[in-house]
């Protein structure tokens, strides 16, 4: 077992390899490639194509063929969420800080940032790419399953070996584990310790969207870091965490988040999926 | 419409992130919920011929998961026993008169017919609980307790246990301990060995009530993984019992040592006490086994052979050996039949007594309990399994079992040798399981 931090998480690679150095290997293999998506998509660093887009002011960047692919994605979900699912919403964090305490927000200070955010307002004909002044695109909504996908992908590429690689709770695996045909996945429920379900994963990945450590609280009202990029606030009702599994991380991860967008409605939502899927409430 | 669109979500996102991802294709996904909870429940029915020793026993296992591999097993028993043992005493040409353990009465056994004491009815309830859980990747140690608890009869005790795995695994090296108190409180009180039986109202020889027995098991065990196909087990244990070793419920017949026949006593009125001369038996107070227990498991294509034999032999000089051979045999993927022979053979205790001659020395111990006899049992039987259409397995399983003893040769006097001092003991298993899982 490999660990190392990328992406704010903590990140491990499980892997049955049959030595020490075949171990090592393949976890710089995933270890690289997961720093080099971390690197070029951040929105923290500079330099990068997304700090590119950023800082473009209102004109045209022209990007690379992976950013394209994953512009082409956000734009699918887009639309496919009816706008709920937004890459340029990121701006929303300047005014929200989902630390547990009672800030909220004023009404304006909301306001004065929803001219900012629309991916309809963006021009994308790929390659190229056009913000209005001030906006910004944020990747970390696809970015960790993104990259466990790739991840398992170059694992596979590697060799027979069966590696499950864990992004913060986001987790793909090779394939099953050879001594025990499973991999036991444990989703953790919101009392610590306590197991809310136990999975057996021998192919495939699960993604889990929500944090029930990330809320403001104010007057008796709890918000969740749910938001809503057409309104600026929390969406209501949100489960306390949604966990799904898919083929891919992407594809959990994708659903889960659409979930927690759809609020009170989430688990209806989820019901009428094909994926199988975990979902908490109570808080 | 938006539920129709919602529907084709899943479909959309699937081809969106084939897209992204370059994969034209992808495995699908294979994720199971592990169930947390695991019962295990069976109805077990033993009856033994010629009206002995009957039992219904019903019990419950919950196994409850937790992740990292821990676990918490509670096991519940209800045994409802009815029925008759022999009472130690030899059969006799004239009917005889016994006064029953409570010390109220009396009943009598018919002219010719193995002695029973038929104030055998109790119902026992068992709890184990158990908790389980790894020490880093190699590790593994287990703690539990055991209470059970009969009428005349109460049992407490607690055990641990240590495995750990070298050699990649294959090899698993466990060693366990327990210790148990067991309270005996005998109908009647626990009589004085080798003092007679009494006439009825008459308590002198009974002096005590409750007893006390300590037991200390120790067992050291090592499992190795030989191939896929091949487990093999050996485990090496000891016990050591100290304490209240008699059944206060045995007696031994007096007799005459050149007839063989039963002393004559005269009581003082009819059904007021003993028509012969019995006396209770004696252990030793302490007990000391060492067994060696050997396991060879062969896995072939879902066909599964277990073997094992195990070799007991204690201070008592009671020596055993038991050879216990399944074989499961798959009929389909969710039926399969499990055939079981069992062989056992035991000499009997160096205490071991038939009678005792009246005006003989008493020896230091005597005890005439069958169990303690020199004999040999089979049993034969065969198990049922199949799955429900909740996937449950269910299985059913029908046993015989035969004992067969014998009188050690110089032990028979007179005509004591033309009657069947030992006779064989028959018994019917039948136990119906259900398991399903949460």
């Amino acid at each position: 077992m490999a660990r190392f931090q990328a992406m704010g998480s903590p990140c491990e690679l499980l892997t049955e390899a049959p030595s020490e150095v075949d171990a090592r290997a393949l976890a710089t293999l995933a270890a690289d490639e997961v720093w080099r998506i971390e690197d070029k998509f951040s929105r923290y660093l500079e330099g990068n194509v997304v700090n590119h887009i950023n800082a473009a002011n209102g004109a045209t960047v022209r990007v690379d063929q992976e950013t394209a692919q994953l512009l082409d994605f956000a734009n699918v979900l887009f639309s496919l969420s009816d706008g709920l699912f937004d890459i340029t919403s990121g701006v929303l964090r300047r005014v929200w800080t989902f630390d547990g305490s009672d800030r909220v927000p004023g009404v304006a200070a909301i306001k004065d940032l929803l001219p900012l955010i629309g991916w309809g307002r963006a021009s994308w004909q790929a390659p190229e790419l056009t913000l209005l002044p001030g906006m910004e695109i944020d990747l970390g909504g696809i970015g960790k399953e993104y990259t466990v996908d790739r991840a398992i992908a170059l694992l596979r590429e590697a060799g027979p070996t069966p590696c499950l690689v864990n992004l913060g709770g986001d987790l793909a695996v090779t394939g099953p584990p050879r001594r025990s045909r499973s991999w036991t996945i444990g989703i953790e429920a919101l009392e610590a310790g306590q197991a809310e379900a136990m999975l057996r994963l021998r192919q495939g990945a699960l993604a889990t969207s929500g944090d029930a450590r990330r809320y403001v609280e104010k007057d008796g009202r709890r918000y969740s870091h749910v938001l809503n990029p057409k309104t600026g606030w929390p969406v209501a009702d949100a489960p306390a965490s949604v966990t799904v599994a898919a083929d891919t991380c992407t594809q959990a991860g994708m659903l889960s988040t659409l979930a927690m967008l759809k609020g009170a409605s989430a688990e209806a939502f989820l019901d009428e999926q094909s994926e199988q899927h975990w979902c908490r409430r109570s808080f | 419409m938006a539920v129709t669109k919602d529907k084709s979500i899943s479909a959309a996102l699937a081809t969106a992130s084939c897209a992204l991802l370059g994969t034209g294709v992808t495995t699908a996904v294979d994720a199971q919920e592990v169930p947390k909870w695991d019962f295990n429940t069976s109805l077990l029915y033993y009856g033994e011929d010629e009206s002995r020793v009957q039992d219904l026993s019903l019990r419950a296992i919950v196994r409850r998961l937790f992740v990292d591999d821990r676990s918490l097993t509670v096991s519940l028993t209800v045994d409802s026993l009815t029925g008759a043992t022999p009472s130690g005493a030899i059969r006799q040409d004239v009917p005889q008169t016994f006064t029953r353990p409570s010390g109220n009465a009396a009943y009598v056994v018919p002219a010719g017919v193995l002695p029973l004491d038929d104030t055998f009815l109790d119902t026992r309830v068992a709890l184990t609980g158990n908790w389980q859980q790894p020490i880093g990747e190699t590790s593994q140690v287990n703690f539990g307790f055991s209470a059970s608890n009969e009428y005349d009869y109460f049992h407490l005790g607690l055990n641990g246990r240590f495995s750990k795995d070298f050699n990649q695994r294959n090899t698993t090296l466990s060693a366990g301990i327990s210790i148990a108190q067991d309270e005996f409180d005998p109908e009647g009180g626990a009589p004085i060995p080798f003092t007679s039986m009494l006439d009825i109202g008459d308590t002198s020889n009974r002096p005590q009530s409750q007893r006390d027995k300590d037991v200390l098991d120790v067992i050291l065990g090592v499992t190795q993984v030989v191939s896929r196909k091949l487990v093999l087990q050996a485990n090496y244990s000891y016990a050591s019992e100290s304490g209240y070793l008699n059944n206060p419920y045995k007696v031994l017949s007096i007799v005459d040592g050149t007839t063989g026949d039963t002393i004559q006593r005269v009581a003082p009125g009819p059904l007021s006490g003993p028509s012969h001369e019995f006396v209770f038996e004696g252990r030793p107070d302490d007990r000391a086994k060492h067994s060696l227990y050997t396991q060879a498991k062969y896995y072939m294509d879902g066909k599964v052979l277990d073997a094992s034999y195990r070799y007991m032999t204690d201070d008592w000089d009671i020596d055993s050996h038991t050879l216990d051979v399944r074989y499961r045999w798959p009929l389909s993927d969710d039926k399969y039949l499990e055939p079981h022979l069992r062989w056992y053979s035991q000499s009997e205790a160096n205490f071991y007594r038939l009678s005792l001659v009246d005006g003989a020395p008493l020896p230091a111990f005597a005890s005439s309990d069958y169990r303690l006899g020199k004999f040999d049992a089979i049993t034969a039987g065969l198990k049922f399994g199949w799955k429900n259409r909740n996937d449950n397995d269910m299985s059913l399983r029908i046993e015989w079992y035969q004992q067969m003893g014998s009188i050690p040769a110089g032990q028979l006097i007179g005509k004591q040798s033309l009657r069947d001092n030992y006779p064989d003991l028959n018994a019917l298993i039948v136990q119906f399981s259900y398991r399903f899982s949460k």
